[in-house]
């Protein structure tokens, strides 16, 4: 199939280069972007490796995450450690369901799916699977939208340990599972921000390239 | 072109650090999943009788406060008997889950002591556990009540006897001088009667407790009211409530072992100890449980309790410690109260406390019963002195009275009563020893007047006693100088005041007499006897005798004046004021004040025996001395007589009347009279002519003047009878007495004149006589008028003798002759007056002879001027 000779062509081909902090087009053989003084990189082909190593970090995280109670509660003396699902069931269990559901869509379906995606997006580029470019990059931006939301959980930890401080009483405190929940979603973050996705268009243009070509 | 030399790209194959990032968390999550995996812990089950409190998941196992394990899961046992409670204990607890480990449910406990697991109270009950020894076990039995368990690793424990918990209870606090050291960790009951307390010394005050240490209890507040203050006292404010145990150590003993045992007092006055005896007692009216036991005004012990016996109470007493050896074998105990007299309270903080039991120490070894006397004992080495009194009446003494000496009490009244005939009143009394040498022999009582006054002339004297004097009455002992000591049980005599004292024994030393008197003689019981103006005895009474009607007088004359009394003795009533008035003077004589006012007897003694009666009173000194015979009198109506007005003769006062009294028809003056000892015979003859000496005042002078003053008076003259008579009939007008036997005729004449009784009769101008009295001649032809001739000029008289009347003057005027006046004496001109001539010389031959009848002329015959015979008197 014939491609748009429009899409073909690659700003590294002619010789440009995109400023990754300005997004500057510039001559590849600068060295550093003239307006903003940025070292110039044509691609960055060690980002795939950072970001594989972010997500498997993260994901290995995931583990604890879920695993371990997240927050611990004390109410009245009485000790309440909620791991996140424990904490979503117990909001289903007091029928608040959608409370129940954005939590369980920003705490664990999303950093789910994150590192899914993240994991089929970097698979994809490492080991070229043949996946549509753009649906690649649809999945990509809403990975990358996406995952600033899982953060609501940490925000009402945070915020219930604040204000909720009542010692015996009432009293909040995160536990290790809020940490490795804070983690999983930092990584996975960075490992969606690190990542070069130009590569994408390398690996799989040339792929196409080379197809078409031969 | 340029040499453009193509940079070489080395592509860095180098393991890029990033890479560490995963695998620290791989070895991350690795070590926490075996760390979990190793403190997944070990699992038991205890046996509940009860899951009440007791959660899943919640319910934590905690040793010292540390949880070391969770209730995982919770099952009913097999039996139905009470429930399995699995518990997930913490890896590290492994260790101590051993046979003796001990389980227990803790539940909150909110005590005064503080909060005890408040935190159950949030975090739910948990599961308390104590570690033990052996081998490991997986299945226990839950303890029903939480283990005594040292709180700290380090300290002491004692286990503490008691009869009661009281307000102890687990937690409850241990003090040492009020400084918390302990606590109470457990009790138990030993036994069916003894409580083991168990208490926990803290490791740096375990020393403190000796083996001889006093514990007691310090629950609630010790107040200790009285009324100089309340103190209250407690330990701290958990021990008011939750109650405490408090304990002393001396010094020198050795510290306590673990577990020794102590018993546990009911207060610090018992833990220190003291001395436990008996009280025997019959009644216990107002001895209670901490009645007081007083020794000199410090409590030095109190009652414990107090039980019935057969034949009375018996009473546990407790001597302090510290006065124990105030207890001895002679000690003795007295109940003793508030004591309410008029005199004032004694010990009015009894009225709200309560009686306390007085102490008196005494010597030997103590005892381990006393009785409880109801009053003060006797000092044991004083004797008191007991006594009967007697007193005719009862001057208002009862039991209780005191008994004193210059006003210091020296003894009680025990009981008064009537003595067995009913006659007297008899009071026992009791002198204290050391006053038992005052009462000698022969002292006596005298009952204080509460209010006595003492009115005289000096003043007013008002003395009062105190109030107890008021109530109880009271005696003063009055000593008396003889010094032989009394004995036990002799009798005193009571008097009501002073002078029944002094009466009493007056009348013991007194000499009676009685007298007789026709009135009271102004004498009353207590009026005085004088002799020469010193009193010697007094009138005891006075009564009317109705036969007699006459006054008897008893008198009592002091013996000492018993010579008096003898058959010359005369008894005469003293006259408050005795006036002697003549025309020479008043003579005003004033009898003691006393005896002016009570009257008074006066004793006298004559030269002779007493003639009549020696019971008879008379009206006067002078009536008495002189012995005087009473006379009865009769006179005309008209008769102006006084009281006292005198009998005389001749002037001189030979008597007096005594009383004058109509007669019943109004026509008599009946008249009582004196007529005094000494001229009694010559006046008491029946022919004794008694009249009746007035005023009269006349030309011729005034005849009795004296009677202007004094009134009239009855003129005596005696008599010549032998007869006596003591009734006499008194004449008006006194007759002539021809006393020295002077010559008597009668001088006849027409008519009176001027002539008068008393004119005289004139001898050449002298007067040598007088008409004394004249009368009509019965046939009515003239004027009989009888004269007399003093004397000493009977001589002048013979039957030759002429009478002539010199009455007036007269006065003879003639022609050529003049005037011729020719008078008397002024007298005779006034009073009238006889002349007298007489011609011849008085020879025995022409001697008038009485009642010889002469006639009075008229005028003189001048003849008889010339006539002057020589006359010699014989």
């Amino acid at each position: 199939m014939k491609s748009n000779p429009n899409d073909s062509t690659l700003g590294k081909q002619v010789g440009l280069t995109c400023c990754p902090t300005c997004n500057k087009v510039t001559c590849a053989k600068s060295a550093c972007c003239s307006r903003c003084d940025t070292k110039l990189i044509i691609r960055d082909y060690a980002s795939l490796q950072k970001s594989w190593a972010l997500l498997i970090t993260a994901a290995i995280l995931l583990i604890p995450a879920n695993l371990y109670p997240i927050t611990t509660l004390t109410n009245q003396g009485k000790v309440t450690q909620d791991t996140i699902f424990s904490g979503i069931a117990h909001l289903v269990k007091t029928d608040m369901i959608p409370i129940a559901i954005i939590l369980f869509t920003a705490s664990i379906l999303v950093p789910l799916l994150k590192i899914i995606g993240l994991t089929i997006y970097l698979t994809a580029i490492s080991f070229k699977l043949p996946i549509s470019k753009k649906n690649l990059m649809i999945g990509f931006h809403i990975i990358e939208w996406i995952g600033r939301w899982s953060m609501l959980d940490l925000f009402v930890i945070s915020l219930t340990v604040a204000v909720v401080n009542m010692g015996q009483l009432l009293d909040a405190k995160p536990a290790p599972a809020a940490t490795a929940f804070a983690l999983v979603i930092l990584l996975t973050q960075l490992a969606a921000k690190v990542i070069d996705t130009r590569l994408l268009w390398d690996r799989l243009e040339s792929k196409n390239d080379s197809s078409t070509n031969t | 072109m340029t040499q453009v030399q193509t940079p070489k790209v080395v592509k860095k194959k180098l393991f890029s650090p990033i890479w560490l990032l995963p695998i620290i968390a791989l070895a991350l999550g690795a070590w926490l999943g075996v760390k979990s995996i190793r403190e997944s812990g070990v699992e038991v089950r205890i046996h509940f009788p009860s899951a009440t409190g007791i959660d899943i998941g919640k319910t934590l196992v905690k040793y010292q406060g540390l949880t070391v394990g969770k209730v995982v899961d919770i099952s009913i046992d097999d039996l139905l008997q009470g429930v399995n409670v699995d518990v997930l204990m913490d890896y590290r607890s492994a260790p101590f889950i051993t046979q003796g480990t001990k389980f227990w449910l803790v539940k909150p406990k909110a005590s005064i002591t503080g909060i005890e697991g408040l935190d159950t109270l949030f975090s739910g009950n948990y599961i308390g556990m104590l570690p033990g020894e052996g081998e490991s076990r997986s299945f226990y039995e839950a303890e029903i009540t939480a283990p005594v368990i040292t709180p700290g690793n380090e300290g002491l424990t004692v286990n503490i006897t008691s009869d009661r918990l009281g307000s102890l209870d687990v937690g409850s606090p241990l003090f040492y001088r009020q400084i918390p050291v302990g606590q109470v960790v457990g009790y138990r009951l030993d036994g069916t009667k003894k409580i083991i307390v168990t208490a926990f010394v803290q490791q740096q005050y375990a020393k403190l407790v000796k083996v001889d240490s006093q514990f007691w209890n310090v629950s609630g507040i010790s107040i200790d009211a009285s009324l100089s203050g309340i103190e209250v006292r407690s330990e701290s404010l958990a021990s008011i409530l939750a109650g405490g145990i408090s304990f002393s150590s001396s010094e020198s003993s050795d510290i306590a072992q673990n577990q020794h045992e102590f018993s546990l007092y009911e207060s610090e006055e018992q833990a220190f100890g003291g001395i436990e005896f008996m009280l025997t007692a019959t009644g216990s009216e107002s001895v209670s449980k901490h009645t007081a036991i007083m020794f000199r005004g410090i409590e030095i012990g109190h009652v414990t309790s107090k039980t019935l016996t057969d034949d009375g109470v018996n009473l546990v007493a407790k001597i302090d410690s510290q006065y124990s050896e105030l207890l001895a074998g002679s000690s003795t105990f007295w109940l003793e109260g508030a004591d309410i007299s008029l005199s004032g309270i004694n010990h009015p903080e009894r009225l709200l406390t309560g009686s306390v039991i007085n102490f008196a120490p005494g010597s030997g070894e103590p005892q381990l019963q006393y009785s409880l006397l109801t009053e003060r004992p006797e000092p044991l080495n004083s004797q008191k002195l007991a006594l009967t009194l007697h007193s005719d009446t009862n001057p208002g003494i009862s039991a209780g009275a005191e008994l004193r000496f210059k006003q210091i009490t020296i003894g009680t009244v025990l009981s008064s009563q009537l003595n067995a005939s009913l006659t007297e009143v008899e009071y026992d009394i009791e002198v204290d020893a050391d006053f038992s040498s005052l009462i000698t022999k022969g002292s006596y009582f005298i009952a204080e007047s509460v209010l006595s006054v003492k009115a005289d002339i000096e003043g007013i004297a008002v003395t009062t006693r105190d109030l107890n004097t008021f109530a109880l009455g009271a005696l003063s002992l009055v000593r008396s100088s003889n010094g032989q000591r009394i004995v036990n049980g002799a009798s005193l005599n009571v008097f009501a005041n002073n002078s029944d004292a002094e009466s009493y024994f007056n009348r013991k030393r007194l000499i009676n007499k009685q007298l007789t008197s026709q009135d009271g003689a102004d004498v009353a019981k207590g009026s005085p006897v004088y002799y020469k103006k010193m009193q010697i005895g007094q009138v005891e009474q006075v009564e009317w005798q109705r036969r007699e009607n006459n006054f008897l007088i008893d008198i009592s004359i002091q013996k000492s004046f018993a010579s008096l009394l003898t058959d010359k003795t005369v008894f005469w009533r003293n006259s408050a004021l005795s006036i002697n008035a003549s025309l020479s003077g008043v003579e005003v004589e004033v009898s003691p004040l006393l005896g002016a006012i009570k009257g008074g007897i006066t004793l006298g003694l004559l030269e002779s025996p007493v003639a009549g009666s020696d019971k008879h009173l008379y009206d006067s000194k002078f009536l008495a001395l002189s012995q005087s015979t009473a006379i009865a009198l009769t006179f005309p109506a008209t008769v102006k007589l006084a009281k006292k007005a005198p009998i005389r003769y001749l002037g001189h006062k030979v008597g007096e009347v005594r009383s004058v009294v109509l007669s019943k028809d109004l026509s008599e003056l009946i008249v009582d009279a004196y007529l005094y000892g000494d001229y009694a015979a010559n006046f008491s003859q029946q022919d004794a002519i008694f009249s009746i000496v007035d005023v009269k005042v006349s030309l011729a002078g005034i005849e009795a003047p004296e009677t202007i003053i004094t009134g009239p008076y009855i003129s005596v003259f005696p008599g010549v009878s032998a007869q006596t008579s003591s009734e006499f009939v008194g004449l008006i007008e006194k007759p002539f007495h021809n006393i020295d036997n002077a010559l008597t005729f009668v001088i006849t004449n027409s008519s009176l004149g001027s002539i008068n009784r008393g004119t005289a009769i004139f001898f050449r101008g002298v007067k040598v006589g007088q008409i004394d009295n004249y009368r009509l001649i019965e046939d009515g032809t003239g004027v009989e008028m009888t004269a007399h001739i003093e004397n000493s000029y009977r001589h002048l008289i013979n039957k030759t003798s002429v009478f002539w009347d010199l009455s007036g003057v007269k006065v003879d005027i003639g022609l050529f002759s003049g005037a011729q006046i020719e008078t008397g004496s002024l007298e005779a001109i006034l009073a009238g007056g006889i002349g007298l001539a007489t011609k011849d010389m008085t020879t025995t031959g022409n001697m008038i002879e009485s009642n010889d009848r002469f006639s009075l002329s008229a005028t003189l015959d001048p003849l008889w001027l010339e006539w002057a015979p020589r006359q010699t008197a014989k």
